[in-house]
Order: C-alpha cells, then structure tokens, then sequence
C-alpha cells in the first residue's frame, strides 16, 4: 500500500534520514522504533508532504506522492497524527474533529464520521463543547487520533501515541489501535515504547541515527539480540 | 449638556466602527497571513477613491459601488499573496515577516502614485445622505448613522463566517498551527490568500464608508495603518473580537480628545499605543 524507496532527507547541512526504505502492507500495522532524533518524525513528515526529500520515492496506492503537496496526499487517504497531538486549543472538541473531516469528501460524510468517532470515544461526545485546552492529557490523545479518524483514511500514521500517558492508558490506547486495524485500516505506528507496541505490530523497523538497520515481523524482532540488549534490556 | 454628551459619544462609535473595520482586516492579514501590511491603509484610500470616482463620474450610489469596488479589491489582494506573498515565502523562509513588511512597504509607493497619476493630488470630496437626523437633541448627518450601523453589521457578520463556516474554522486552524491545518487538508497557499484579500477588502469597505463622510486625499493611507496596529496591539493579537472592542475604545478616546482638544488625537493613540506595549504588552483582551 505504502512504499518509501530509498529517501535521503537533510535539514540544512545535518542528514535527518539516510537511504531509508520501507514498506506498509494494506491491513497492516507497521512499527518505526527508534530513540528520539533517530528521524522516526522526519520520516512521517516526508509521507504527509510536510517535508520533501532530497531523493527517493514514497508511493501510496500505486501512485507517486513524493511531490504533491500535503493537502493533496491527505485527501488521497493518508491521515498524519503528529507528535504530542497538536490540537487546535482554542477551538472546541467538534471543531477540532470537524477540521480533521476538512477535505471535502471527507465533510460530506462528517456527520456519520462523528457518530462512529464517538462511538469509539464517548468520553468525547460528552464534552464536545468544550474547549481542546481544558482536556487532560489523555483525552487530549484521544481526541488527536479521532480527528485523525475524521478524514476516513486508508492509512493512519500515529506519531508517539502513548507518550506521556500512563500505563493503563497506553493499553487502552493500543487496544484501540489494534481494533482499527480490524475494521480495516491499515497503520503505521512510530513509537519508543517498543515493549509494548511489538503486541500489536505485524512487522517493524528500527531507525537509529538517520537509517533503517533492522527489520522484521514482530516476532522476529524479539529474537533479535542487539534489539533485546540495546531496547528492551534483557 | 446632553447634546454635546450624545454627539460625542457618538462621534466616538462612528470613528470606533470603522478602526474596528480596518483593524479586524489587519489583524487577519498579520495574524494569519503573517504580513504586517503596512499598504493597509492605501486599500482604505483606493476605497474611497474608487467609490468617489464612480460617485462623481456616473452617480452611481457608494454603497452600490461597493458592490464592483469590494470584489474587484479582494481579487486584487488574493492574487498579490498568491503571486508576490507566495514566493516572498518560499525564499525567505524565517525571515518572512520581516521581508513581507519590506514588500507591503514597496506597495504603499506604487499604489500611492498609481493613485496620484490617476487621480491627481486634490483633496475630494462629496455629498452623500448628509440630510440631518436629531437623536437626542443632537444632530448628526444620516449618513454617519448608516456608517455605524454597517461598520458594526459587517463586524458581527465576519466574526460568525469564522466561528460558523468551514472556511471560517480553517482560518482559524490555520492561524494556531498552520502546518496541522496542512495535515488536515487545507490549502494553506489558498487560505492565506483568501485571508489577505478578505483583510483588504474589510480595508476598502471602510475606505468607501470614510469617503462618505470626510475629505479624502491620495496621501490619506498612513494614518489609518497606523491606526490599525494600535488598535490591533491594544486589542491582543490575533483576537477578533478584541480588535472590534478596542476600535470602539479608540474611537471613543479620539471623539473625547477631539471635543477638548481638536488635532491631538493622533497623539494621543501614540501614547496609548506606548503605555499598552510598556504595561500590557498582550494587549486589553489578548491570552
């Protein structure tokens, strides 16, 4: 479904992603694991369009997107949730989930889109007049991934979901994810908290200093020694 | 003593309607577009001009006029963001308030002189609904009356097309996190265009209102960018309803000094301006 083939980015005269390849099978969910700075964001950011590369290709769904601006790629079928959430405070929950169904097919069919949203999440229908900087970090997640739902896309690409929440959220949260995947979306996952996204992921990359230097199916990951040693400590 | 009470005060919102207009239209082009429009204030003369020149040439009704005038100005700031402002941001990158400002100050020149070259340097004017209307024993043209009611009309209708429309809420996004907005699918090229022409076209509608009422000059544009930004920084960034508020708050300062001391009310809005930026830098209503 998604194919990254060989992309060089650079901020300035610093490499942020070398040579990195990848590929998302529809239906899938697809983990980046690597430590902060590794170029996990930069790649997400270079799927969505907010970055460009220098070379190499991103294909979505058997077209090139590399070179098409953001809201072009996002009404293809790619929705980006980015690193810590970034909502629009000073709007009111609807409204943030309405921005996320901003591309016009997709706010044709935002009244349906807002019933399955809150179905998901009914902590939200509960406060959906309120605004997004009264929420607690939590539902403040919760909320970021909804409006990433709002657009009704084929691929969801979660930046760092469980950072900054706790334990039993971050469980939740993955539950959700994984139940995504079930109704068929297909995902990709970049997380630090490999432990725990290795139960949902199919398959998964590890970036470290700008280049994919391992991947695999998630169970292979775990066998892998300087993954267990360097991540997971045992 | 009432009388001169109601004329004041009334002076005082008139002026405020139309500071809240063109601050409102300020605030957008800053506050979204990231331009800090010092060409503001020549859109409020070519307003006026245009409505006087199509009022003096073929009698046509200002506010008809407004009907050609506003669109053909929203074209006009819509494509100068999309051709000029565009690429402006493309190369310079971070540095682009600074160099938009230089670009907005090179506007003021060829918008002045094209106005100069096609309309000479007179000062103009016109009569227009100027039959006299008593509220409360105090006496005011009509055509004031109808500047304050559209200025204030005008201020609520802009402010529910934010809080309503799609558009509206994209522009909203777009001013907190443009590149969110990028990922939620707004095209950001298209809406800070869209939120450049509409800030200049606020700008002309109170160009054609204030040629209803005062002499206009080529030169006239200055005074109101400057109004503009006090009224914006006493406001608070980026707060719509803060620039209607803090227009009228202008307006009413302005009227008050100009009853006691005609002429020094522009040296009022200075100090205001300073006291605002060394007390409360946020502004009146800003976070």
């Amino acid at each position: 479904m998604l194919e990254v083939r060989g992309v060089n980015v650079s901020y300035g005269k610093i490499q942020a992603l070398w040579d990195v390849s990848i590929e998302v099978p529809e239906g899938q969910i697809v983990g980046i694991f690597g430590a902060n700075g590794a170029g996990k964001t930069t790649l997400l950011n270079v799927i969505s369009g907010l970055m460009r590369p220098l070379s190499g290709e991103v294909w979505f769904m058997g077209r090139k997107i590399h070179t098409l601006e953001t809201h072009r790629i996002v009404r293809l079928g790619i929705s980006h949730i980015p690193e810590g959430g970034r909502l629009f405070e000073e709007m009111t929950i609807r409204e943030n989930l309405e921005m996320g169904s901003y591309a016009p097919s997709a706010w044709r069919r935002r009244q349906e889109s807002l019933r399955e949203v809150y179905q998901i999440f009914p902590k939200l229908k509960e406060r959906e007049d309120q605004l997004a900087k009264t929420l607690s970090g939590g539902e403040r997640q919760m909320l970021a991934i909804a409006r990433g739902l709002m657009s009704r896309p084929r691929l969801l690409m979660c930046d760092e979901p469980s950072f900054g929440l706790a334990p039993l959220v971050i469980i939740e949260f993955f539950r959700i994810i994984k139940s995504l995947k079930e109704r068929g979306l297909t995902v990709l996952l970049v997380e630090q908290n490999i432990a725990r996204a290795l139960e949902i992921v199919d398959r998964a990359y590890l970036i470290e200093n700008a280049r994919i230097v391992f991947h695999s199916s998630s169970s292979d990951f775990l066998q892998n020694e300087y993954v267990r040693k360097a991540y997971l400590g045992y | 003593m009432l009388a001169t009470f109601v004329n004041v005060l009334f002076d005082g919102l008139l002026m405020g309607g139309i500071y809240a207009l063109i601050a409102i239209g300020f605030s957008l082009q800053y506050g979204v577009a990231r331009v800090l429009n010092i060409s503001h204030g020549e859109f409020i003369m070519l307003g006026a001009f245009m409505t006087w020149w199509f009022f003096t040439r073929f009698f046509l009704n200002p506010l008809a006029s407004l009907l050609i005038t506003a669109p053909t100005i929203f074209i006009i700031g819509f494509f100068l963001y999309k051709t000029l402002f565009t690429s402006l941001r493309k190369t310079s990158g971070a540095g682009f308030e600074a160099s938009s400002l230089l670009l907005s100050f090179g506007l003021v020149f060829i918008i002045q002189n094209l106005a100069i070259i096609l309309w000479g340097r007179d000062i103009r004017g016109y009569t227009f609904m100027a039959s006299p209307v008593r509220i409360l024993g105090a006496i005011f043209a009509f055509n004031r009356v109808l500047a304050l009611v559209l200025s204030v009309c005008l201020g609520i209708l802009f402010y529910m097309f934010l809080a309503r429309s799609r558009t509206g809420k994209a522009i909203r996004a777009a001013a907190q996190d443009p590149s969110v907005a990028e990922l939620m699918g707004v095209n950001m090229r298209n809406v800070l265009s869209l939120c450049f022409g509409l800030g200049i076209l606020m700008a002309s509608i109170a160009g054609c209102l204030v040629s209803m009422m005062y002499e206009i000059t080529p030169v006239m544009g200055l005074e109101y960018t400057i109004i503009s930004m006090i009224v914006v920084v006493l406001g608070g960034l980026g707060s719509i309803p803060g620039c209607f508020l803090s227009g009228f708050i202008l307006g009413l300062v302005g009227s008050i000094v100009n009853y006691t001391q005609p002429g020094l009310s522009l040296a009022v809005y200075y100090f205001l301006f300073v006291a605002i930026l060394l007390i409360r830098p946020s502004g009146l209503f800003g976070r």
